[in-house]
């Protein structure tokens, strides 16, 4: 009676061998055709060996828990004469002659196996994969990577697939959308470009007695965010350095100290500009301080006092806050923000006792790959020094 | 009664050789021999002096093809293998497929290609060439995947005026039946969803297209909706079809039986990735025949060409690129 070989098939394109984990039938077993018969196991997936026609199974010879090459003989299957007839095997092709296929044992159970393992495929998946008819949805829709950050990816490594994306944007119909003002989302886009770099912050606290005295006895009343963007602009003139920018391996130094202050205007915030702070003494200053400040809740700032500064201050102790870690602008390295004052007891070694100064936090937030916490706290350090003797302003 | 994908052929040019004057045949062993996988068989004697012996020269035998046509005739040229038009490529691809260009003046011949491999082989009768024709301007090549192309297809390419190259697949020939011939069809030059889906395309022809329809069959039972485009012409390949099947489902896999290097699937790909670079969800995919000679021996010959199961492997990798 002939017998047909059960030959381990090609299971996948990369896979060049597979586990048997599985034998359902033992030898000797009537088995139909196309019927599975051993079960094995690839990097991918769980798969079957099926018969190639109804038979006896005659010989098996594998074991469980070993692994094969893909052509290696796996046993054989006893078939009658017609079965064997009707399949035509060992008959050959019309064109190349009698060929006999031997139903002997082949020698490809000496083939090892090339590749070993999965390759890890070229375009790997992962959170951040973005597929070109992703991108070309989102921008149909102006939507940024950030504007994904509330989808949970159900693709490969956790990617947000298309269908996540039709899903989450379906989602939002459910709930009241009003349109976001220019400047929110112009305000957006500046916030998502600066945080791509890794950002820190430090802070300290600075005594104001020396400051609020000099503002009182001063005619004109410069506010406190005046005082500290002179400060940092002193301290930068002397070493412009910690507001330089990385920009591949070179660090970009400023040209001229120009400075520029947070104005909360509607919906957002502005940042005019006061150029080379360095060199202009407070009172002379504040003036057009005053009109860039007036201009910028108009909204009327002109052009030439916007852009270009290389630090920004940022007084958010108006708001009742005492400390923040504000953002840096996306074109710069340093924000110093100024909090809220308060009376407070302080130690006075001299007198052995508490005494009460007014003492606010000053912070600097800062772009980590330029700078390190010393450099910042040096930096900070210098600018409560010049805070604390105003007259030097 | 079923009609086999060669019978087809056979009614076909039979029916070519009835309706114009201008029809012959011309190859070797065609004439009373009825060709080598009997194509021809029977016409002989139906048409006499139309269906003729050449000498075993396929450089002679599409030379006077193309001076017949020249001359106003309409010949069929019967290669006994693809594989050895390579003897005659010469006067394919710098007379017929450049006469036109050059003189004004039509070549209408069809060449007919035994393509495709069968267990046991070999590497001189297995080969598939049509990305080797399609390369040079001039000439169209079509392959028919089914009963009904292999009919109405061979019927339209012998009423073109210019030279085409008809790859007929060597399995298909026995293997695929069909209940009747068809009274219409699509033109030549469209391409054919063959299987409506909705989560990735196979693009493929010939007899992969029914590997691609059984790997399709497979993939449904764990719910994958596998559409699949039957190219049926090379060239002009049908960009249209193809690229609004990518739109539909963001990914896609070309399978061919032929070698890698600079097959139908890398011109496929090309097109896709350059026009249709927007409707991807995951890189194109290819799988083609192994870059080997194609292998003598039948468990070699097994694991040369993709078949349904490697497929399957691909379309996994795919899905869940």
């Amino acid at each position: 009676m002939p017998r047909i070989p059960i030959i381990m098939p090609q299971l996948g394109e990369s896979i060049a061998e597979a586990t048997i984990v599985r034998l359902p039938f033992s030898v000797g077993a009537e088995v139909a055709a196309d019927q599975e018969i051993i079960e094995v196991e690839t990097n991918k997936a769980t798969m079957g060996v099926t018969t190639p026609c109804r038979g006896t199974l005659l010989e098996l010879k594998v074991e469980i828990g070993k692994t094969y090459a893909v052509g290696t003989v796996l046993g054989y299957v006893e078939v009658s004469e017609e079965e064997a007839k009707r399949l035509g095997v060992g008959e050959a092709t019309v064109e190349s002659g009698p060929l006999k296929m031997d139903a002997g044992p082949s020698p490809t159970s000496s083939v090892t196996p090339v590749v070993h393992g999965l390759p890890v495929p070229a375009h790997a998946a992962g959170i951040a994969y973005m597929s070109p008819r992703m991108k070309a949805r989102m921008n149909e829709l102006g939507l940024q990577q950030a504007d994904l950050a509330g989808i949970a990816g159900s693709g490969a490594g956790g990617r947000v697939t298309i269908e996540d994306l039709e899903e989450f944007l379906y989602r939002l119909d459910e709930h009241k959308q009003s349109p976001a003002s220019s400047m929110r989302v112009a305000v957006a886009d500046a916030m998502r470009r600066s945080w791509t770099r890794p950002l820190a912050t430090v802070g300290r606290p600075v005594r104001l007695d020396a400051l609020l005295a000099h503002r009182k006895a001063s005619a004109a009343k410069s506010g406190p965010a005046l005082y500290a963007l002179r400060a940092l602009a002193i301290a930068l003139g002397e070493n412009s350095a910690p507001a330089g920018r990385l920009v591949g391996g070179k660090i970009v130094h400023p040209k001229a100290i120009d400075v520029g202050f947070a104005v909360e205007a509607e919906d957002g915030v502005l940042v005019p500009v006061l150029r080379n702070a360095d060199t202009i003494p407070l009172a002379e200053l504040l003036p057009r301080y005053d009109e860039l400040v007036e201009l910028a809740r108009l909204r009327r700032l002109p052009v030439s006092a916007q852009g270009g500064s290389i630090a920004t201050v940022t007084n958010f102790g108006t708001f009742g806050l005492t400390w923040a870690t504000p953002i840096p602008l996306p074109e710069q390295t340093l924000v110093l923000g100024l909090g809220a004052g308060s009376v407070v007891p302080s130690w006075d070694k001299g007198k052995s006792q508490f005494v009460p100064v007014t003492e606010a936090h000053v912070t600097l937030s800062f772009d980590h790959r330029v700078l390190d916490g010393g450099a910042a706290g040096r930096l900070l350090r210098r600018i409560v020094e010049l805070l604390q003797e105003p007259e030097k302003l | 009664m079923p009609i086999t994908y060669l019978e087809a052929i056979r009614e076909a040019q039979a029916k070519l050789l009835a309706d114009d004057p201008r029809v012959f045949i011309y190859g070797q062993d065609v004439g009373n021999f009825g060709g080598a996988f009997k194509a021809t068989k029977g016409l002989a004697k139906e048409f006499p002096g139309r269906v003729l012996d050449s000498p075993i020269s396929e450089d002679a035998q599409v030379g006077l093809a193309i001076g017949a046509a020249i001359e106003g005739m309409r010949p069929i040229v019967e290669m006994q293998f693809a594989d050895f038009s390579t003897c005659g490529l010469n006067q394919i691809i710098n007379h017929a497929a450049t006469m036109f260009w050059r003189t004004n003046v039509k070549c209408p011949i069809t060449v007919r290609l035994p393509s495709g491999g069968t267990a046991g082989a070999g590497p001189f009768h297995s080969q598939s060439m049509e990305a080797l024709y399609a390369h040079y301007p001039g000439l169209i090549v079509l392959n028919p995947a089914t009963v009904e192309d292999a009919y109405s297809m061979l019927i339209a390419a012998v009423h073109i005026d210019d030279p085409v190259i008809f790859c007929e697949h060597k399995y298909l020939y026995y293997h695929l039946k069909a209940e009747s011939l068809p009274t219409e069809a699509l033109p030549i030059g469209k391409a054919r969803v063959a299987r409506p889906g909705r989560d990735a395309t196979i693009v493929t022809y010939s007899a992969m297209l029914h590997e691609a329809l059984a790997c399709a069959e497979e993939l449904a039972q764990d719910g994958w909706q596998i559409e699949v485009v039957d190219l049926r012409s090379v060239k002009p390949l049908d960009t249209d079809t193809i690229l609004g099947s990518v739109a539909r489902t963001g990914r896609l896999l070309v399978v061919g039986e032929a070698f890698p290097w600079g097959g139908v699937t890398a011109e496929v790909v090309a097109r896709v990735a350059t026009e249709g670079f927007g409707l991807l969800d995951a890189p194109p995919m290819r799988l083609n025949a192994k870059d080997t000679p194609v292998p003598y021996h039948p468990n070699l010959w097994g694991t040369h060409r993709p078949t349904a199961r490697a497929i399957c492997g691909a379309m996994r990798e795919l899905l869940h690129a």
